[in-house]
């Protein structure tokens, strides 16, 4: 298969399905499934043919021209093949518990249709090789993923989608302005030409550094960079399936890809270092981590201490990509991937606790570990991992981003880490000692909210089996992270291929 | 020993505890129900055994493997060897002899008694793996597996000290774990940054880098603070008392015994101990360390000479003991030529202590399930590892006399003066427990005997033996220190009678005068102060954040309010539009007349 065309029919795969989906009536439920799984595994195949493919030299690329100068333009490099095999990976386990999450629910056909253009929008930012690709893409995000927030369509439901819209629009506008103005200055920049925006002198510095900051403020609402965040902590009324979607898979990853994409694709690291760019994004990611782990000690329930949690965690990226040198670059890429898997499996947690037991408060999560261990045994997995202990994978990002921190020259981020870990340990640690050492209904003290026995297992084999995969994978991807297919050694690769100085 | 037979016993002395702990839960699931399967069984008891077998036999080696971690490095050398042994044996002993202690608990969960099966089988499954931990960080090289290693011993432990469950016990895990974590904490910045400045992975690499790293001091600074919150030194030893006497027996053993060495441990890989090219920075670290190791070996005597347990007794005396060890880790920074034969003598004091220690507590748990012994027998076995711990007998005796000798040969007698007052705290240490103990057994109801060769009593017996003759089977370079001549033993034994005597003095006195204030003296000393201080800056805290939300909802509200307010504008143009449509036909006639006015008045 030519280049071009694979990369269109990997994008194609979703956007097949989501009419499929949206064609096929509402009772057809086999079938949808059915075309669910089947266009995951077709999607996470193609993936990997492209990874192989990459591996041996070959380009995969379709571009055409929209404008006279503005063309759009999907290419697959080393970055982006990484994203998106991680957001394939992701999307098949979430598809798996979406499948069983919302069984009996109304409104399927309407949620697995928007469900696959999110997927499709997300494979199309990973692949998307300049500035007003991403920004196609990431509109369609956004569109795709506002009828997923409010499928319950409960007043709470829409009030959220409301917020989720004037954010992510705003930042959509705030970022075609950016986009354009720098199209101006600079005419199209592809994804990698970063000696076009090194041309200019210091005359045009100002222009430079506001533009900057300008595109960041439009990818930092997606990745929920403190004040921009104030949308994430209200969307967790959507349903767990959706919560993973969006803090592990698509949306915020999409906002932290998108800065990742700008350092080092179009204003380049080095131009980035004399800009002073760099101090400034540090100073914004440590705030953003403190902050968000202050408030979620501060949360009741439990989705909404996550929805903290990423807050937080997603800045690690932001630090990571803001601290010069390969290491920093290693632990922002390599973070990518850690943080989706860790959060997923502690959304899946939580998901499984409100559909099995009718678990939402902090305060009800007393004895649980009796009665769902192996969900209860992931969610420690998770929890760890946050926390940064070995063997978990989170610690190796807070390795890489100490050793980054100390290369770049800020040896006080230092200080951030540590303080963060000690935060997560704060608010985390509480839980783990609920879901075990606490008595509950199970012990005979109390009752659950509202028990429904989904399975013969502790849950429903759908829900429960994506939720320990997640859980291995956090520990397999610490544990063996020296073997050649490891996260940290994909993102290790990453960095030496594309950017060495 | 070649590579791939050590490969072997190394993943099987570590992996064993872990499949013993894959087994529990395969036991739970298999058991009939209202038939709770027995998890501490024999099989779970040999959990430390290979760990064992490979620390008596093999004395050096080392394991190199990319795939773990960050690059794992395993070794054994002539300090982790003997301390592996120690550790692997005290923990087997601490196994066997759980395994009687909760015989009781065992038979209630058989019995339906649904809160006991469920704290065993939590038992069952965090003894293993805090053991695991344990094991991994006295072989680990690199600094990846030491902290991985560190980490799952003290967050399994949480666990074991939390067992019983009763509010005294929350207190001790609460305790336990807020300073685990602090400790944590301070770990990884020492870690991260003396390993980014150096740019290593290995601990040997980070003692080496440190001496010429900037700010290399600090880091020491950081990794002696943060390794000895788990070795109690004085100021962050809080959490000691209040843990170790909530803990079952066993766990209280090992938690004293082996546990609060991996700070130690951790202080042996990780500064740059015998250095002599460490410079002034390091010598003072040294003499701040040597400070406080010997303020808690006597502070510590004090208060715990005034506790009324004797677990907290005991857990003060472990204070104590480890403020010693202290002093004696930081003579290696103050007087590096010292450190080679000095280290010799701090690995044997550890092991001593390790084991003397354990054996003191199993102790105490015979004296409530006393086996079938002539009382005069079992008041002396008892009272045999405290004359040890105090120096009198046997491996305390040789430990105290190795460094003591190194100590003068090198020119600090003072120092020696100072430990020798210590262990005059340690004599009064272990009368008060001894008396304790005496207390707690006359005053409580007469429980049946146990036969004496069942698990507790053996496993006591076992440990008392191992510890009373651990010079002899320990190693060889341990042994060449050799046994005091008897021309030294007054010099000695001094600080023993000078303890008994004041022991019995305030015994006498006390008699006389009940010494009330000891009632005010509870275990955790400076915790409970703090802990008030903290409650009274939380309260103060969340009114001011109360207030600060309120003003944040003010802020949003405002925008909210103007948000409406341009919506209603915007509908008020709708109607506006339609009454520009009603009154479109008179505003066109006349803005026409108008227009033609106009034109008239232009035309004239």
């Amino acid at each position: 298969m030519s280049g071009g065309l694979l990369v269109l029919a990997a994008l194609g795969t979703s956007l097949f399905a989501a009419l499929l989906i949206f064609l096929l009536p509402e009772r057809a439920f086999r079938a949808r499934t059915g075309l669910n799984l089947g266009a995951a595994l077709i999607k996470l195949s193609l993936v990997a043919w492209m990874v192989w493919g990459l591996s041996r030299g070959r380009e995969y690329a379709v571009e055409f021209a929209v404008l006279e100068e503005l063309a759009f333009v999907l290419r697959a490099d080393a970055l982006g093949i990484m994203f998106a095999g991680l957001s394939s990976l992701l999307w098949l386990f979430t598809t798996v518990y979406a499948i069983g999450y919302l069984e009996d629910s109304p409104n399927r056909k309407r949620f697995f249709g928007f469900f696959s253009l999110c997927v499709a929008s997300t494979f199309g930012i990973s692949l998307a090789g300049n500035l007003f690709t991403f920004l196609v893409f990431y509109e369609l995000l956004t569109l795709s993923t506002y009828p997923l927030v409010v499928h319950r369509g409960t007043y709470r439901a829409l009030a959220a989608g409301r917020v989720y819209l004037r954010y992510t629009l705003t930042a959509g506008l705030v970022l075609m302005i950016g986009m354009v103005a720098l199209h101006a200055l600079a005419g199209d920049i592809r994804f990698g030409q970063r000696e076009l925006l090194a041309e200019f002198g210091p005359e045009d510095r100002l222009m430079l550094v506001g533009l900057f900051w300008v595109l960041i403020a439009g990818f930092g609402v997606k990745a929920a960079i403190v004040p921009l965040h104030g949308w994430l902590p209200r969307a967790m009324v959507a349903p767990a399936p959706v919560s993973a979607l969006l803090h592990a898979v698509a949306v915020v990853k999409a906002g932290a890809f998108g800065i990742v994409r700008l350092v080092y694709d179009v204003y380049g690291i080095e131009l980035s270092a004399k800009l002073g760019l760099l101090n400034g994004l540090v100073a914004v990611a440590s705030a953003t981590i403190l902050y968000g782990s202050l408030r979620a000690l501060a949360q009741q329930e439990l989705k909404p201490r996550l929805a903290y949690s990423t807050v937080s965690q997603v800045s690690y990226i932001v630090l990571g990509v803001g601290l010069f040198g390969p290491l920093g670059t290693i632990a922002a890429l390599s973070h990518l991937l850690h943080q989706g898997l860790m959060k997923i499996t502690l959304f899946f947690c939580a998901g499984n606790y409100a559909e099995e037991l009718g678990i939402h408060r902090i305060d009800e999560l007393d004895g649980v570990g009796r009665r769902m261990p192996l969900t209860s045994l992931a969610f420690t997995v998770g929890a760890l991992g946050m926390i940064g202990l070995p063997p978990v994978v989170g610690f190796l990002s807070k390795w890489y981003l100490g050793m980054g921190s100390i290369q770049a020259g800020m040896p006080w981020v230092i200080a951030v880490l540590v303080a963060s870990s000690l935060l997560n340990a704060a608010y985390f640690l509480p839980l783990l000692d609920r879901l075990w050492f606490r008595p509950g209904p199970d012990h005979g003290v109390g009752e659950w909210p509202e028990e429904r026995r989904l399975g013969r297992l502790e849950t429903h084999a759908w829900l429960l089996v994506p939720t320990m995969a997640t859980a291995l994978f956090c520990l397999m991807a610490g544990a063996l992270a020296g073997l050649p297919f490891s996260p940290l050694e994909w993102a290790t690769r990453v960095t030496n291929v594309e950017y060495l100085p | 020993m070649s590579d791939a037979p050590l490969a072997l016993t190394l993943s099987v002395a570590l992996l064993w505890p872990l499949l013993l702990l894959l087994r529990v839960p395969l036991m739970v699931a298999l058991a009939d129900r209202g038939r709770p399967a027995i998890l501490i069984d024999t099989i779970w008891c040999t959990a430390p055994l290979p760990a064992l077998a490979l620390a008596l036999s093999v004395d050096e080696g080392a394991l190199v493997f990319d795939w773990w971690l960050l690059g794992g490095h395993w070794t054994l050398d002539g300090t982790r060897g003997p301390l592996l042994t120690v550790t692997a044996l005290l923990w087997l002993m601490a196994g066997i002899y759980a395994r009687g202690y909760l015989a009781g608990e065992q038979v209630r969960a058989v019995a339906g008694d649904g809160a006991a099966e469920a704290r065993l089988t939590r038992f069952a499954l965090l003894w293993p793996l805090t053991l695991s931990g344990n094991l991994l960080l006295l072989v680990a090289e690199d600094i990846a597996s030491f902290y991985t290693g560190f980490a799952m011993m003290t967050f399994a432990a949480y666990g074991l000290v939390v067992h019983s469950g009763t509010r005294d016990a929350r207190l001790g895990g609460c305790a336990y774990l807020m300073m685990a974590v602090l400790g944590e904490g301070l770990i990884l910045a020492g870690l991260l940054w003396g390993a980014g400045s150096i740019g290593t992975t290995t601990l040997g690499g980070l003692r080496q880098g440190m001496i010429e790293a900037p700010g290399g001091v600090w880091m020491g600074l950081l990794l002696w603070l943060g390794f000895g919150i788990k070795a109690g030194i004085v100021g962050l030893h809080l959490w000691l008392p209040l843990a170790h006497p909530v803990a079952p027996t066993p766990a209280s053993a090992v938690l004293s015994g082996a546990m609060i060495k991996a700070g130690m441990v951790g202080w042996l890989v990780t500064l740059p101990l015998g250095e002599s090219t460490a410079g002034d920075p390091f010598a003072w670290l040294g003499r701040t360390m040597l400070a406080a190791g010997l303020v808690a070996a006597i502070g510590a005597a004090l208060y715990g000479v005034c506790q009324r347990q004797p677990k907290a007794v005991l857990a003060y005396s472990s204070i104590s003991q480890m403020g010693m060890i202290t002093a004696l880790v930081a003579m290696g920074l103050i007087a590096p030529a010292l450190w080679p034969a000095l280290s010799v003598a701090v690995v044997l004091f550890a092991a001593h202590h390790a084991l003397t220690k354990g054996a003191l507590f199993l102790g105490v748990g015979i004296g409530e399930h006393p086996p079938r012994l002539p009382a005069w027998l079992l008041w002396t076995l008892l009272a045999l590892p405290a004359l040890s711990l105090s120096g009198a007998l046997a491996s305390g005796l040789a430990a105290k006399w190795v460094f003591k000798t190194v100590l003068y040969e090198g020119g600090y007698p003072a120092v020696v003066t100072w430990l020798s007052l210590a262990a005059v705290g340690t004599a009064a240490l272990m009368a008060r427990t001894l008396w304790c103990q005496w207390q707690d057994e006359c005053q409580a109801a007469p429980t049946g005997s146990m036969p004496l060769v069942s698990s507790m009593p053996l496993a006591w017996v076992t440990t008392l033996l191992a510890a009373l003759t651990l010079p002899w089977w320990l190693g060889g370079e341990l042994v060449e220190g050799g046994w005091p001549p008897l021309a030294e033993l007054p010099g000695l034994l001094w600080p023993l009678a000078l303890g008994l005597l004041g022991s019995v003095v305030v015994w006498a006195v006390a008699r006389r005068r009940a010494l009330r204030f000891i009632h005010r003296l509870p275990p955790g000393d400076l915790w409970w102060p703090l802990a008030r201080a903290w409650q009274a800056l939380r309260t103060r805290g969340q009114v001011r954040l109360a207030r600060l939300g309120r003003a944040q909802a003010g802020w949003v509200a405002w925008w909210v309010a103007r948000e409406r307010d341009a919506v209603r504008a915007l509908d008020g143009m709708t109607r506006g539009e339609e009454w520009l449509r009603h009154h479109a036909a008179v505003l066109m006639m006349v803005v026409a007349a108008g227009l033609a006015l106009l034109m008239l008045f232009r035309l004239a």
